[in-house]
């Protein structure tokens, strides 16, 4: 006895053994067949009793083992069937001459025989034989089962026979003694007439007789010959023997005690024939009946439960059989398959750790030399009873082990498949699964060296099994899954293979199925590199979309009532961080920007980088990147184009890292960080370039209330100087440019400003619209400044003081106070010159504003906005560093003395109405003199309404005066010229900010004229009514002084005047 | 004398594992991972009842040829392996139980520490001195 059957189970005592062979050729297909349908009968009730006999087919068997079938009757084969494929009545003797030979392999021990012939019709075919049936084809042959079931009766009228045969054999007869077959030489010689031997023998027998009953049905004559064998051979120290009737015994119990069975499927089959309770009481009362078929008393029952073991006894008595089988080293086998079958029983009654004991001893015992395929099957059987008793780790241990052995290098030829399928199944043991999913959840628990020494073995068998699929996707999974536990070199070592892989395989986001429906999920490299934040970009400030508000209800959609509500007001708040309150325009380049790094020791390629979305047609545009070896956080950014319009959701990433594709999804990365992945993609608009006449400037202006500039142009411009500003609006975008809109903002200055900085004429381009795709219209801006042309103190004190006219003994005093500090600059005297030259050059700085829209986002009520900044250094051109009047011939006029100053470094031309030009060097001042018409300027209105409020008074003053520097202006005409440029440059001064009370006084029109002096004394009652009666006062003074000191001399002594006028008593 | 120490969490991963022959240090994992099996069945047959008398001393949870591992489980359902030679005659079931009681006590001092995450696999000193003086004993 040399293969054991690792299948076996205790129930298996109780089978009769049938051999199912084919003879001659069989197509293998047919045989199964037909093998299929024969084993299906596997019990009968026979002949109406209430008794079942069980039948254990087999399609091989070794004859060898057929030889131990005294020893348990369970092994000797009783039954042969034989299927042979007959064609023609030329073969049929031939093949009969086989079956018969078949039969003789087992004859020694065969009840009975079978032959199936297929295939054959004719008159052999006609002949009635009990032994052969003819069967037309294996299609029509429905009577199979009939014939086997007919087969299986006359092997139970056999078993019967022998039974009664045996077991009533009396006492007084010579028993022969059953023997093994390597016990038989030790026989030779023996005393055959010792009581010693004779006892031997009946206990031998009994236990035959005991097997016998059991397979025929009778459980309770068996227990009770089992029991009576027992104590003849432990009497007789017949240990083997001993070692049968005990396990017998517990076979029997076993079969009394779990009528479901312990085998596995067997056991399923068994169950499911007597799916009722009283149906399997049924079936193992027959064990209490006679042969005769005679109900059993009670007594029966009591004797039954008397000689059955308990739970507990069974397994002492297995471990005592296995005790006395482990005496012969030829008893391996039976020892082996006592141990499988103890240990099945222990895995029903969950006594785990027994039972691992039990398989630790079996592990050990010792057959001899085993093949290779044994070994494997004894590994594997190993492994399927640790799974039993729940050891799963032992279980997937030795799994592996029969894996491994699949393989050996002893083996010609190595079964890759058998091992990576075996591979597979150990998965579970070692709490593996291959779904990339199971190990996203934090940090990776679990037996990381057993592990990958799994993965590689997988990525091994399967890369024999000539499947690179396979072997791309596991090693994939080794490098995403067990990248912590990697070192440095391992790293490099799994990626190097992982590219050889991919050189010939691509690995692929596809589900890989295997033949025995294991699905491998695809495995996305979401470490490779890691992404730490995804956060969507907003479109660059010029090609946001803005909504037209239009209606008020817009604003007004919440629901509710109120106009603030905390509760409302924190359920916004949760909505803002997820929805995003920017939109994506349709058919513009958007970005995702994320955050990686790469925790490789090397530098990672990843290439085809791009984004999943969903929602909306998304052109995504693929990106590769390079990242250094172990880099930190690297910004990555992702574009794309939405084509429709809607929800876009951004899902996740696509790479190709080392050959393998992958699709990452946001909600399968831990730890990252989002400002919301969803966000509207509005209806296409139209894009909008601006190129100008000026030249581009790096100087940015300081951002206001988060208007941000595209474009910044500046230009350099003389105080009073106009320049035409051409703008080139290019519609670069694919949809007509319907809509445009222009305003302006000048950022805070304090610069006082004169006039209209900047004026357009929209009209004459908006004749040009709508604008197609790649037209250009042109825009012009007048630039214009004219800031304040007075004199301001500071410059006063940096131009020499000769120069100045203020000379004044009153206010000495005060340059007296003023000096110190004037004269402390000289210690650094370039530095303070030049910072004062400096401030001379005065900025204005103003935004333009390009509100434009079209096609079908104009239709959505969207605009595009963009800026346009402009940088405007004024230089100083002219300078008024006093302003004087004179009274001119005429009461009606008076000359205007203007001392004009050139601060710019080039000779200038001054001219103004009705004078001719005056030439200023650099740095001159040179009084000139104009001489203007009064102004009546009661042509304003004294107070716009009456009924104003006194605060506003003064505002009111310093428009009127305001309005008053206009006009005198306007009359004045002042320009300039500059000629030293290759170009003219020109430009108009202005005095307004150099107007001050009292001039202004002096340009008014007198209410009373100059010849009338009559009138002069009757002032008084005239003035009393002005509501100036300040003014009206100097006027007098000035009058009378005129006439009494000043009226000899000729001309003004302008010192005397000066004096007066700006120090009045 | 002891050949391999391992630290099991309650949920059966390795907090710690080391053993002597470094070179086959995988050996020693499949070694320990099996026995977890028994630890397992050892635990469950215990049952909850009598859960403060319970002996946290497991004994021997399997031999195999050359070696014999030993387990050891707190309350807290962390377990201790602990591989030895068997060709280690002398060591008696007693020193072994004081080996893992000393094991324990260095554990609960990790366990003390405000700084270890429970859970976290083991990196200390203390603990990497106590395991080698346990395993340089006698060889």
């Amino acid at each position: 006895m040399s293969v054991p059957d690792y299948m076996q189970c205790a129930e298996d005592h109780q089978t009769l053994l049938v051999v199912v062979q084919p003879v001659g050729i069989v197509p293998e297909e047919n045989f199964f067949q037909i093998y299929k349908r024969i084993s299906s009968v596997n019990q009968i009730n026979v002949r109406d009793s209430q008794r079942v006999l069980y039948i254990r087919y087999r399609h091989h068997y070794p004859p060898e083992n057929n030889e131990w079938g005294d020893f348990q009757t369970h092994r000797k084969v009783v039954g042969l069937i034989t299927i042979t494929d007959c064609c023609s009545a030329m073969d049929w003797p031939q093949t009969f001459e086989k079956f018969h030979l078949q039969k003789e392999i087992y004859g020694s021990t065969l009840y009975d025989s079978r032959l199936f012939v297929f295939g054959l019709q004719g008159e052999i075919a006609e002949q009635s034989r009990t032994d052969v049936a003819f069967y037309p084809s294996y299609d029509d042959c429905e009577t199979v089962e009939k014939r086997i079931e007919d087969f299986i009766e006359s092997l139970f009228i056999v078993l019967e026979s022998k039974r009664l045969d045996r077991a009533t054999d009396k006492s007084g007869d010579k028993i022969p003694l059953l023997c093994v077959p390597f016990e038989k030489k030790d026989f030779v010689g023996l005393d055959t007439d010792s009581r010693h031997y004779k006892k031997r023998c009946q206990g031998r027998m009994r236990k035959h007789v005991g097997d016998l009953c059991l397979q025929a049905g009778m459980l309770q004559d068996s227990l009770v010959h089992y029991h009576m064998a027992v104590e003849l051979l432990r009497s007789v120290n017949d240990f083997l023997w001993l070692g049968a009737a005990l396990e017998g015994l517990c076979s029997a119990s076993v079969i009394y005690h779990y009528p479901g069975g312990t085998g596995g499927k067997a056991g399923a089959r068994r169950a499911q024939g007597s799916s009722l309770p009283s149906e399997a009481g049924n079936r193992h009362r027959p064990g209490a009946l006679t042969s005769n078929g005679i109900n059993a008393d009670t007594s029966a029952e009591i004797g039954r439960a008397k000689n059955c073991l308990s739970p507990e006894d069974i397994i002492d008595k297995y471990k005592e059989a296995i005790s006395y089988y482990s005496k012969y080293k030829n008893a391996g086998v039976i020892e082996l398959e006592a141990c499988v079958k103890a240990v099945r029983v222990l895995a029903i009654q969950k006594r785990s750790m027994e039972a691992s004991e039990l398989l630790q001893g079996a592990v050990y015992i010792n057959l001899r030399q085993l093949s290779e395929e044994e070994k494997i099957q004894r590994y594997s059987i190993l492994s399927e009873l640790y799974e039993r008793i729940g050891f799963h780790r032992k279980s997937a241990f030795f799994k592996r082990i029969a894996a491994m052995q699949c393989v050996a290098p002893s083996i010609p030829e190595p079964g890759w498949r058998a091992c990576y399928k075996l591979l597979l199944e150990t998965l579970p043991g070692y709490s593996l699964s291959l779904d990339p999913k199971d190990f996203s959840k934090g940090t990776h628990r679990g037996w990381a060296a057993v592990q990958m020494r799994l993965l590689h073995e997988l990525v091994y068998a399967s890369r024999r099994m000539g499947n690179p699929a396979l072997s791309v996707r596991h090693l994939s999974f080794l490098l995403q899954t067990m990248l912590d536990f990697l070192s440095d070199q391992e790293k490099k070592d799994v990626t190097q293979s992982l590219e050889n892989y991919t050189s010939k395989c691509p690995g692929t986001m596809e589900l890989i199925t295997l033949p025995d429906g294991l699905k491998l999920p695809p495995v996305p490299f979401t470490k490779l590199p890691i992404v730490r934040s995804v956060k969507l970009l907003n479109l660059p400030v010029s090609l946001r979309p803005q909504k037209m508000k239009s209606l008020l209800g817009q604003n007004m959609s919440t629901k509710s009532p109120f106009i603030y509500s905390p509760i409302i007001a924190h359920n916004r708040g949760e909505e803002r961080s997820k929805k995003i309150d920017f939109q994506w325009v349709q058919g513009d380049v958007c970005e995702v920007q994320l955050m990686v790094y790469n925790p490789m020791p090397f530098e990672l390629r990843v290439e085809n980088m791009g984004l999943l979305t969903a929602g909306v047609e998304f052109e995504s545009l693929p990106a590769a990147l390079s990242l250094p070896a172990e880099s930190g956080l690297y910004p990555v950014t992702l574009v794309g184009v939405p084509q429709t319009t809607g929800q876009i959701t951004i899902n996740g990433y696509h790479t190709s890292v080392f050959g393998v594709f992958s699709d990452c999804l946001l909600d399968n990365l831990p730890g990252l960080k989002t400002n919301g992945c969803t966000v509207e993609v509005i209806p296409a608009l139209p894009r909008l370039q601006i190129s100008t006449s000026l030249p581009r400037s790096a100087h940015t202006l300081q951002p206001s209330s988060g208007d941000e500039i595209s474009t910044n142009v500046s230009v350099q411009l003389y105080n009073g100087e106009t320049q035409q500003l051409v703008i080139k609006l290019e519609n670069i975008g694919t949809e007509p440019l319907e809509k445009l809109e222009v305003t302006a903002k000048t950022l805070s200055t304090k610069e006082k400003l004169y006039g209209d900085f900047l004026s357009w004429k929209l009209e004459d381009t908006l004749a040009q619209f709508p604008l197609k795709p790649g037209n250009i219209a042109t825009f012009i801006v007048n630039i214009k400044v004219k800031l304040d042309f007075s004199c301001q103190e500071n410059l006063l004190q940096d131009l020499d003081d000769g120069i100045s006219v203020s000379g004044l003994p009153l206010s000495s005093p005060f340059r007296q106070i003023g000096k110190p500090r004037v004269e402390s600059k000289p210690i650094n005297p370039p530095e303070s010159g030049k910072a004062g030259d400096f401030s001379h050059v005065k900025t204005l700085e103003a935004i333009l504003n390009f509100k434009y829209s079209g096609g079908p986002g104009h239709v959505e009520g969207y605009y595009r906005d963009l800026s346009l900044g402009l940088h405007v250094e004024v230089e100083p051109s002219v300078f008024f560093t006093r302003v004087s009047t004179l009274p001119a011939t005429s009461t009606r006029q008076c000359h205007l003395l203007l001392d004009v100053f050139n601060s710019t470094e080039h000779e200038l031309t001054i001219s103004a109405r009705n004078n001719e030009d005056l030439v200023l060097h650099a740095g001159e001042c040179q009084r000139m003199a104009i001489q203007v018409d009064k102004f009546n300027f009661e042509s304003f209105p004294d107070s716009p309404s009456e009924g104003v409020q006194f605060a506003n008074a003064k505002k009111l003053e310093e428009e009127r005066q305001q309005a008053k520097g206009l006009e005198i202006n306007s009359k004045l005409d002042i320009c300039w010229k500059i000629i030293s440029f290759n170009k003219c440059r020109e430009g108009e001064a202005s005095v307004e900010g150099v107007l001050n009370q009292l001039v202004l006084e002096h340009l008014q029109l007198a209410p009373l004229q100059w010849g009338d002096t009559a009138k002069l004394f009757y002032l008084g009652g005239d003035l009393a009514t002005k509501a100036r009666p300040k003014c009206c006062l100097v006027s007098l003074w000035f009058l009378l002084f005129y006439l009494v000191i000043l009226f000899p001399y000729s001309t003004c002594p302008f010192n005397f005047f000066c004096f007066f006028c700006c120090k009045p008593p | 004398m002891a050949v391999c120490i391992a630290v099991i969490a309650k949920e059966n991963y390795p907090l710690y594992i080391r053993s002597v022959p470094t070179e086959n240090e995988l050996k020693f994992h499949y070694t320990v991972h099996t026995s977890l099996d028994v630890v397992d069945e050892k635990i469950s047959a215990m049952g909850k009842a009598l859960v403060d008398q319970r002996e946290l001393y497991l004994g021997l949870l399997y031999p195999t040829e050359d070696y014999k591992v030993y387990g050891y489980v707190t309350n807290s359902k962390v377990k201790f392996v602990m591989v030895v030679d068997s060709s280690n005659t002398a060591l008696r079931d007693n020193e072994i139980r004081s080996m893992f009681r000393k094991l324990h006590n260095s554990y609960t001092d990790i366990m003390c520490n405000p700084f270890y995450n429970p859970g976290d696999c083991i990196h200390s000193r203390a603990f990497d001195n106590m395991v080698t003086s346990m395993m340089m004993q006698v060889c």
